[in-house]
């Protein structure tokens, strides 16, 4: 993990944590990655997001000291985030953003996409449910 | 119409000369009033969303109470599991759940009625289910599939729809499976307004001590449309074959 990661507990994610795990596991379980353990990248640079099925992805550069480290992230699928806000037009190369994810067990530079903000400073979450909210119905 | 199909088994097995072989059942020409009679059926038009909370309420409860040679197995599952064996499924090699946890996926599904079927259209994977509503009886000894094969009549506005056939592949929960005995038995109808609730009650006497029920609810949503989802497209994550997980991150 970067030295740079804050660790942060946003208790609404945590508490979350059970349901989406079952949402999640739709097409594979969640079991390579610390399940609901929240760590932020504080400064990202979009380099590419995939929008494909069966999960999106993002890969970002994030600078430090010792030079650009490049990170990937697995999301929710375009057919749940295209009902959630979210669109292929979300995130572009060249997009500064800051992110929270969920690690890879394994060490390596990934994990699971939780929730991006954008260069306007709006927030985008991968895991809110398409039936909690009747206006989007 | 379930005349008609009784004719073209009766034909086929008399060309076949009592083999046992026997031929699909003939669908015969819908009439105009084959297709008027569609619209007195209940109006599930739109599509429908399944309610996340009740996809994790009802897993929960939907606990199996098992004979003792299918509790070994599952025992045997969740020993494996312990040691980091079966965390993954086939789903990760985009190999589609097959009923009965195909219309339990957080993706939403399509009613479409036609004369003598309905055919649900499901999201995940690009799915779909023929329950044919002309009369015909379940096969007696289908090729297993991964939906299975489906019958199904109208009882009041409750759709009531038989499964047999089943992939021995399929997850009935997780780490039981299916059998040749093992059978489906959907009740699907309106609950409260653009609420759809399906009771899905599985027996099989060789696996199952008592019928499993499963519930699902489903919200109509009548601004989406049924989306593609081809896992194959850019699938990076996989099981290998003791059931443990991998996910490639490169770019």
């Amino acid at each position: 993990m970067s030295p740079r990661s804050i660790r942060f507990a946003a208790a609404a994610l945590i508490a979350a944590a059970p349901l989406a795990f079952q949402v999640a596991s739709a097409h594979h379980s969640t079991a390579m990655f610390y399940w609901g353990k929240n760590v932020k990248i504080a400064s990202a640079v979009v380099e590419r997001w995939d929008w494909t099925n069966p999960h999106t992805f993002l890969y970002v550069t994030v600078p430090t000291p010792n030079g650009p480290e490049h990170w990937a992230f697995e999301g929710m699928s375009p057919n749940h985030l295209g009902r959630t806000g979210w669109t292929k037009h979300t995130l572009k190369p060249g997009d500064k953003i800051s992110l929270v994810y969920y690690p890879l067990k394994d060490g390596r530079k990934g994990g699971f996409d939780v929730e991006v903000t954008l260069p306007n400073g709006q927030t985008m979450k991968q895991l809110s449910s398409p039936t909690d909210d009747p206006s989007k119905s | 119409m379930s005349r008609n199909w009784v004719r073209g088994l009766l034909l086929s097995v008399a060309m076949l000369g009592g083999s046992v072989a026997v031929a699909d059942p003939i669908t015969p020409p819908p009439t105009p009033a084959d297709y008027a009679a569609l619209g007195k059926l209940p109006d599930w038009s739109g599509i429908w969303q399944p309610e996340w909370g009740t996809l994790f309420a009802s897993r929960a409860a939907s606990k199996p109470v098992l004979q003792p040679e299918a509790a070994k197995v599952l025992a045997q599952f969740d020993a494996d599991k312990a040691k980091g064996e079966n965390l993954q499924t086939d789903a990760a090699n985009c190999v589609p759940p097959g009923m009965p946890q195909i219309m339990r996926m957080p993706y939403p599904i399509e009613f479409i009625y036609s004369p003598g079927r309905v055919t649900i259209a499901i999201e995940t994977d690009s799915q779909v289910r023929r329950i044919y509503t002309d009369g015909r009886p379940l096969p007696t000894d289908p090729d297993p599939t991964f939906n299975g094969s489906s019958i199904g009549h109208w009882e009041g506005d409750s759709l009531i729809v038989d499964t047999n056939g089943l992939n021995p592949r399929n997850s009935i929960v997780e780490g039981v499976h299916p059998t040749d005995k093992t059978r489906i038995h959907e009740v699907i109808r309106l609950g409260k307004p653009d609420h759809m609730e399906i009771e899905t009650t599985i027996t099989d006497p060789t696996v199952f001590k008592q019928p499993l029920v499963l519930r699902t609810s489903y919200v109509r949503k009548r601004d989406w449309q049924i989306r593609e989802y081809v896992c194959q497209e850019n699938n990076r994550d996989a099981a290998d074959p003791f059931g443990r997980p991998s996910l490639d991150i490169s770019k």
